[in-house]
């Protein structure tokens, strides 16, 4: 690759080893029957994920995560993806104070968060309950949603989309249906896996706000580091081969809106 | 034209009445309220924050995110070289995917992941031992400090990867060709061109980690729990009620650590707009 300076590879190589080992070690820790002692597993067996599949809240869990996940998700939809639309379009003094209020998030640490709702929020309804979770949730995600759908309004024309679809006679449900939805959907799709994964992988939030009322399958994995090892490792491996397969849809829609950014000239003559 | 822009207030409307009721009030009462104590407003929470397990808190805090952030940049930024320099672009988006995805590895299943490589019967501990007659234990243990740098180092990494990658970009071939048909050595490129150059990205990556590290909360309770404290940790004992601190300190705790990120945002776009400057 790089025949002046023969390091480089190996610098690589030890980045990738750092990297995978963790995720090796606990994939083939689920499957392992015993592995303290030895260099390799001692066995096979898949008795962990049948103790995990067989523990009563374990579903509970993963549905309490998966139904946290789609809420936030739908509540971005609602909230940030019209904001973001119609600042774009229509109210362009909006886009700053936008912005900020989606890139605050960033800045404000978790527990903090968890801990200003918390003491505002003293009302009994209310007060620790999923829908304040679902509302935290939300606030931290925006970024995620913001961010590609910001992206995919930036990089089309929309003034010139606008115009030729209203010069042609289409009303403001057309254009956004049948002009502006499918230039942006891209980058809505890439936000709602963006969230959907940051939120079913989220233990702070849910553990400091509703605690034990509505656990997530996080906080059962964190009880399980200090029970069980074994079961542990293979709630890990549900996690994060979920985690995985999403971030992987991500990388490939992020290329395809790539291959598309590059030649937008045929985009827009298709659809016009 | 009015009407539609009027239109397209209504719309906007519910996202900031959301941001105002569940970030920008929760943030400002919780200011507001650690000046403020019975007795009306003092600055007892702050005088509060003197006693030895707070500073503590502070200090561990800092601390780890500073040396896990100066990591992460060095290495980081030697990782995204090399993978800059391959110039073969499948190597370095199959890198930048790689990355992508170990990023997400991060919290809970990130420290357990650490307690069976490096836990005292752990896979490396082991393999350290038999190969090379290594004992890492007891001199390390993945439940303490050290630990804690090795497993956030793991998500320090990656994201420093992906932030400055970008920034190679900026350094144009031509002038390392000028550099070195005057005469200078590959250290001195560096040292006069390169550096400086890259110097602005750097800092703006390294801010961004130690935010990343310092707000952290999952990896550390899941790692070490109570056994060191840090100003996430103490202050989630607190809105759990697991551990009877005043609640005032917590925000007090919790008004600090803002005013360190909007510091580290600061920096941040400072950093950030130098580098744009090189660049553009």
């Amino acid at each position: 690759m790089n025949e002046r300076n023969p390091a480089k590879p190996v610098f690589l190589v030890l980045f990738a080893l750092y990297m995978i080992v963790p995720i090796l070690a606990t994939y083939l820790f689920s499957i392992a029957t015993r592995w303290d002692r030895s260099l390799l597993p001692e066995g096979y067996t898949l008795e962990w994920y049948a103790q995990t599949f067989q523990h009563p809240y374990f579903l509970i869990t993963l549905g309490n995560s998966f139904v946290l996940a789609t809420y936030t998700v739908a509540a971005n939809l609602l909230l940030v993806v019209p904001a973001a639309y119609l600042a774009y379009t229509r109210l362009p003094e909006a886009k700053l104070p936008i912005d900020v209020l989606t890139i605050l998030p960033f800045g404000i640490p978790r527990v903090i968060l968890a801990l200003a709702l918390v003491t505002l929020y003293t009302v009994p309804v209310i007060n620790r309950s999923p829908f304040l979770l679902v509302c935290a949730c939300t606030v931290f995600s925006m970024p995620y949603m913001y961010r590609p759908v910001a992206n995919s309004l930036e990089a089309i024309d929309l003034r010139t989309l606008n115009d030729a679809a209203m010069i042609q006679g289409a009303n403001a449900r057309q254009i956004l249906f049948h002009i502006i939805g499918p230039n942006i959907i891209n980058g809505v799709v890439s936000g709602c896996l963006l969230v959907f994964s940051a939120i079913f992988a989220e233990y702070t939030l849910a553990r400091l706000i509703t605690g034990a009322r509505f656990k997530t399958l996080p906080m059962l994995l964190v009880e399980f580091t200090r029970r069980d090892g074994r079961v542990a490792s293979s709630i890990s491996v549900i996690a994060f081969t979920v985690a995985l397969l999403l971030s992987l849809l991500i990388i490939a829609l992020a290329q395809i809106n790539q291959r598309r950014s590059e030649k937008p000239a045929a985009v827009i003559e298709k659809r016009t | 034209m009015r009407s539609t822009r009027l239109g397209a207030l209504w719309g906007i409307l519910p996202f900031f009445i959301f941001c105002l009721a569940f970030e920008i009030v929760p943030i400002i009462v919780l200011i507001k309220e650690s000046f403020f104590g019975a007795g009306g407003p003092t600055l007892a929470n702050y005088r509060g924050l003197g006693q030895k397990v707070y500073i503590s808190a502070f200090w561990n805090s800092i601390r780890l995110s500073a040396i896990t952030a100066l990591i992460g940049t060095v290495l980081g930024t030697f990782v995204g070289y090399s993978i800059y320099r391959t110039r073969s672009r499948r190597v370095r988006s199959l890198f930048e995917a790689f990355s992508n995805v170990t990023t997400n590895f991060a919290g809970a299943p990130l420290a357990f992941a650490f307690i069976i490589v490096l836990g005292a019967n752990g896979v490396v501990t082991i393999l350290l031992q038999r190969l090379f007659g290594l004992n890492l234990y007891p001199g390390f243990q993945i439940y303490s400090y050290a630990g804690l740098v090795v497993a956030y180092v793991y998500f320090q990494l990656p994201l420093m990867v992906l932030l400055v990658i970008p920034s190679f970009s900026g350094l144009s071939p031509e002038w390392r060709e000028a550099a070195v048909s005057m005469g200078a050595s590959t250290f001195q490129y560096w040292r006069y061109i390169g550096l400086p150059l890259l110097a602005p990205s750097m800092v703006a990556g390294m801010v961004l980690l130690f935010a990343n590290a310092y707000g952290a909360y999952a990896t550390a309770y899941t790692l070490i729990g109570s056994r060191l404290v840090l100003v996430t940790t103490q202050i989630a004992f607190v809105v759990t009620g697991e551990v009877l601190h005043d609640p005032e300190l917590a925000k007090a705790m919790a008004t600090i650590s803002l005013l360190i990120m909007g510091v580290c945002i600061a920096v941040y776009r400072a950093a950030i707009s130098r580098a744009r400057g090189w660049n553009g």
